[in-house]
């Protein structure tokens, strides 16, 4: 490009436009600063162009990409991350907005805003994103149509127009590269934050469950083959809390059945532990080596578990699951673990049977002193008081009736729980007797291990919201929830739910119906759409765009998962080849409805008898090497012809003429003799050189 | 063969031994004239558009006059003037030099727009209005207006809808190399002008260009020219196609061009050849300064004859 290019209005205006759009798009991680950047940058550009303020010059491009860096390196201390990458990335975007001085330039501004607008997807997978994806998308394409207008034009809408249409353009071989393009590994790790968790924790204090039920944010949402079970059966086991250290709950070195569950924090994949068995292959069952100590009752239950990004390893399921999908495994403490920490949404079916008995015969030695261990001298009271209940009442089903009734009668559910001190359970059952699920699981538990029974806590969430659109339920991080397990003999582990006592609603009817007035419910979202719920059509809304969302992730984002079973059940073996081959014809099969389009479209009318024998005619010289030029008329070929075949320059200027003064000339047409003659006009193959 | 298409061969033969080695454009103007159309000529000075204005008003055999446009020239010096007579006690009409049948307008790009409409009026209606008077002007009328390219000093640009006005624009170029050997060896062509005799007579002429009309175009021709103004003004790159009069022009050149030839009907072939300097002229690219040339040629290219 010569010097003093000029970028073209339209294709600034769109530029700009696509730009602040990216940023708006990257707005949700990106720091105030590098967005105030990228404002000054737009202002700075805009006044570029309207010839009031100049370029910058070397010292401040220099001292601009030097205080952007310094603002990044201080901003995230690491570049370990997705985060500051995508800082960086946004900066790098923005600095060049200000050296656009060439045609390249721009062009550089453009592929790279391409790169940006994609790199949002690493953060977010919802159909949301994908849609402002694809906006974004559009815009940048436009943008690369307007720089290509001549400088005369300036037609604003024609870039846009020029977008979407090569948008649309390229939808059919998008569908195909996405159905049929096997995933490759990634090239590269993208670096993930590894330190944020979202959702339940695998310790429990009091006030842990309070903050959750801040959030509506979606945990994970299940799908039933068939009825979706009552409320009161939906209690999704995350996992068992044994370890108490007069305070916190915690798993504790020896969980299950002193068998480590190991996971979280450990760095092998539980292959060696032998208390996992990783189900490699879908449908297998999973079996201990020990002694059978389940017993599975009634009908199996199968769903399927959407389940968001947590950054943690346990992943949820209603009582005795069996994972179906490779990569879940199963804990002693019949609770589910991934292979690796979820760092996006991911899918896995299991199987559950809602009726059974778990260790109904024996618990051993170790496990009922692990299960009925309280630190001796936390919360004195309680284990008095716990003591003296259990010679009063032996019998353990009577006792914990007596608990519960205790609860019911004098105890309050809220989320505003006063403050306690240092024995925690002291204070809350004989002081406050305020509190939220936490408090009464904890509460009992302690109850149950001091009056002898051997009891555990178990965090994960109760009950979710039913999607009658899709027939599918949404479980929230305020559906939170933590409960008790008390072991009897003879009926194994039977679960207690003392937050049932108090409040019966709770688990009957959905969260956000029974806190939606409580102070502190949804607190870090202060505009959802949650907090509507009693307008009816607001409530409908939302289900159908979470339906919407739910169906993005089941079937464009699970589909990776599907695609290798789909693919083999294709192709019979999936090889390179044969890939190449599928793509190749799903990819002809997609173009071909625009082939017919043109096809149809470029025939135009039917030719006239005269038209189709001039055809032939033009076919017969360009067969003895005398091609038509696009356009070029018809006493201009014959020329030619004659000059190139002389021994048949007369018979060619006899048709020629004759074709002239029948298309042309007036001439009646007579086209019976005269197309025998065509027919017979044969010269000679050109020889190939 | 004709006769009339010998008495254009003649006068052909003619004009090029004054203008050398420029067939092309001297069968172009003619085909202007025999189509009642009035010929622009663009190109730098001295490329000989005054001999090819003048060897074809003397070949023609017509009343000629020349303008040569300033920047000072009023419409009266075009047009003439009524001048108070005493002895008759009223006003002469003293008829301008417009009051020919050829009128050569040198350098029309050089003088003020009143003057070139005064001009471009006399063109279009064929008659000038004096004093509340409607001249007739004599026929056949023809102009011959040279200009230079817009981008030299001192340049009115004609606008678009003046410029329709033409039925053509052709441009000379440079002589080849065998002709400038053999100008530069021969005499001063000026000098060779007034040696210059008519070759056809007014009726002739008059006889011809009523022969021209009468060119039969069939439906497929029309078809191939509605298909190719539809294509221009379907073309990204122009501002705007060409108009129906565009269209009309385009046809007319046509037929005197297959005249020309000895026909008696219009091939695509006559389109071809007289589209450029009839289009080139009423198109606007968007890229200004840019020539429409290489957009004309496109279009050719890409509308198929069938």
């Amino acid at each position: 490009m010569q010097p003093g290019w000029q970028i073209p209005r339209p294709g600034l205006f769109w530029l700009l436009i696509a730009f602040a759009a990216l940023v708006a798009l990257h707005s949700n991680h990106l720091p105030i600063w590098i967005q105030l950047t990228a404002l000054a940058a737009l202002i700075w550009r805009i006044q570029i162009f309207r010839g009031v303020w100049s370029y910058p010059g070397r010292f401040a491009k220099t001292a601009l990409v030097l205080l952007c860096a310094a603002g990044i390196v201080f901003e995230y201390r690491s570049f370990n991350d997705l985060d500051p990458l995508a800082a960086l990335l946004v900066s790098g975007l923005t600095l060049k907005l200000l050296e656009i001085h060439h045609h390249r330039d721009a062009l550089i501004l453009i592929y790279l805003s391409y790169f940006v607008a994609i790199v949002q997807c690493l953060f977010f997978q919802t159909i949301g994103t994908a849609l402002q994806v694809a906006a974004c998308m559009m815009l940048v394409t436009a943008a690369l149509a307007g720089i290509h207008q001549t400088q005369a034009t300036r037609h604003y809408g024609a870039p846009v127009k020029t977008g979407l249409v090569m948008l649309a353009q390229a939808v059919p071989l998008m569908l195909v590269m996405f159905l049929v393009m096997p995933r490759i590994g990634s090239l590269w790790a993208v670096p993930q934050a590894q330190q944020a968790t979202f959702g339940v924790s695998d310790s429990m204090s009091p006030g842990d469950f309070t903050d959750l039920s801040a959030s509506g944010k979606i945990a994970f949402r299940a799908e039933f083959e068939g009825e979706i079970p009552p409320q009161r059966e939906l209690y999704w086991r995350g996992l068992v809390l044994s370890q108490f250290d007069g305070r916190e709950w915690s798993r504790g070195l020896d969980s299950g059945l002193g068998l480590s569950a190991r996971s979280g924090s450990d760095s092998d994949s539980g292959s060696d532990s032998g208390s996992l068995r990783w189900s490699k292959r879908p449908g297998s069952a999973v079996n201990f080596s020990k002694d059978e100590i389940i017993e599975r009752l009634g009908r199996p239950l199968s769903y399927t578990v959407t389940l968001e990004a947590t950054g943690s390893r346990w992943v949820y399921g209603l009582s005795t699951p069996v994972p179906e999908t490779p990569g879940i495994a199963l804990t002693r403490d019949f609770t589910l673990l991934s292979v690796s920490p979820t760092l996006s949404k991911i899918h896995y079916d299991v199987t559950s049977w809602l009726d059974y008995r778990l260790q109904g015969n024996a618990l051993s030695p170790t496990q009922r002193k692990q299960e009925t261990r309280l630190p001796p001298q936390s919360n004195p009271q309680t284990q008095t008081i716990a003591r003296q209940w259990a010679q009063q009442t032996p019998q353990p089903t009577a006792l914990i009736e007596r608990v519960l009734g205790l609860f019911n009668k004098d105890y309050i559910y809220s989320l505003q729980a006063p403050a306690l001190g240092e024995h925690t359970v002291d204070d809350f059952l004989w002081q406050t007797r305020t509190g939220f699920c936490e408090h009464f699981a904890s509460s009992f538990v302690v109850f149950m291990r001091a009056a002898g029974i051997p009891a555990r806590v178990v965090v994960g969430y109760q009950g979710g919201e039913r999607n009658l659109t899709e027939n599918y339920l949404i479980v929230r991080q305020y559906d939170a929830h933590a409960w008790a397990e008390v072991w009897l003999q003879g009926q194994g582990w039977v679960r207690v739910d003392p937050t049932a006592a108090v409040a019966p609603e709770r688990i009957q009817i959905t969260v956000a119906d029974l806190l939606a007035n409580e102070k502190g419910f949804l607190a870090d979202s202060p505009f959802s759409a949650l907090r509507l719920n009693h307008i009816n059509w607001v409530k409908k809304l939302r289900l159908r765009i979470d339906a919407l969302d739910y169906a993005w992730a089941k079937w464009v984002l699970g589909y990776d998962s599907v695609q290798d079973s789909l693919l083999a059940g294709i192709l019979g073996e999936v090889n390179p080849q044969r890939v190449g081959f599928l793509l190749l014809i799903a990819g002809s099969i997609a173009m071909l409805p625009l082939a017919l389009w043109f096809m149809l479209t470029a025939r135009g009318k039917p030719r006239s008898e005269l038209d189709r024998l001039l055809l032939l005619f033009f076919e017969r010289l360009k067969r003895a090497g005398v091609d038509r030029r696009s356009g070029e008329g018809l006493r201009s070929v014959a020329g030619r012809a004659c000059a190139q075949l002389p021994a048949l320059a007369p018979q060619t200027r006899t048709i020629a003429q004759q074709f002239e003064l029948y298309k042309y000339g007036g001439l009646d047409q007579d086209l019976a003799g005269f197309g025998r003659q065509v027919r017979a006009y044969r010269p000679a193959r050109a020889k190939t050189p | 063969m004709s006769a009339s298409h010998k008495i254009i061969g003649g006068v052909v033969d003619t004009v090029e031994s004054v203008v050398l080695g420029k067939r092309p454009q001297i069968r172009l103007a003619l085909a202007c004239l025999l189509a009642r159309g009035h010929l622009l000529i663009e190109d730098v000075p001295g490329m000989g558009k005054t001999t090819l204005a003048q060897a074809l008003a003397r070949v023609l055999g017509l009343s000629y006059s020349r303008v040569q446009f300033t920047s000072d020239l009023l419409p009266a010096d075009i047009i003439g003037v009524s001048v108070f007579d005493r002895e008759r006690s009223a006003f002469e009409f003293h008829p301008g030099p417009i009051f020919s049948q050829l009128v050569l307008a040198d350098e029309i790009n050089r003088t003020t727009p009143k003057t070139q409409s005064a001009l471009l009026e006399a063109m279009s209606e064929g008659q000038v209005s004096v004093d509340g008077e409607t001249r007739l002007l004599p026929q056949p009328f023809f102009v011959i207006a040279t200009q230079n390219p817009s981008t030299q000093y001192g340049t009115f640009p004609l606008p678009e809808s003046q410029l329709d006005r033409f039925l053509m624009r052709i441009d000379l170029g440079y002589p080849d190399p065998e002709s400038e050997r053999r100008l530069l060896s021969g005499a001063n062509p000026r000098t060779q002008l007034p040696k210059l005799t008519a070759g056809v007579s007014a009726a002739q002429l008059s006889a011809i260009q009523t022969e021209v009309e009468d060119v039969q175009v069939s439906d497929a021709l029309v078809g191939y020219v509605q298909r190719l103004v539809q294509h221009t003004r379907e073309l990204p790159d122009l501002e705007y196609g060409v108009s129906p009069r565009g269209a009309l022009a385009l046809l007319q050149g046509a037929r005197a061009w297959a005249l020309m030839d000895g026909r008696q009907y219009v091939i695509p072939e006559d389109v071809q050849a007289v589209f450029a300097p009839i289009i080139g002229h009423r198109l606007h690219s968007y890229a200004s300064g840019e020539p429409v040339g290489a957009v004309v040629q496109q279009v050719l290219n890409s509308v198929d004859i069938l």
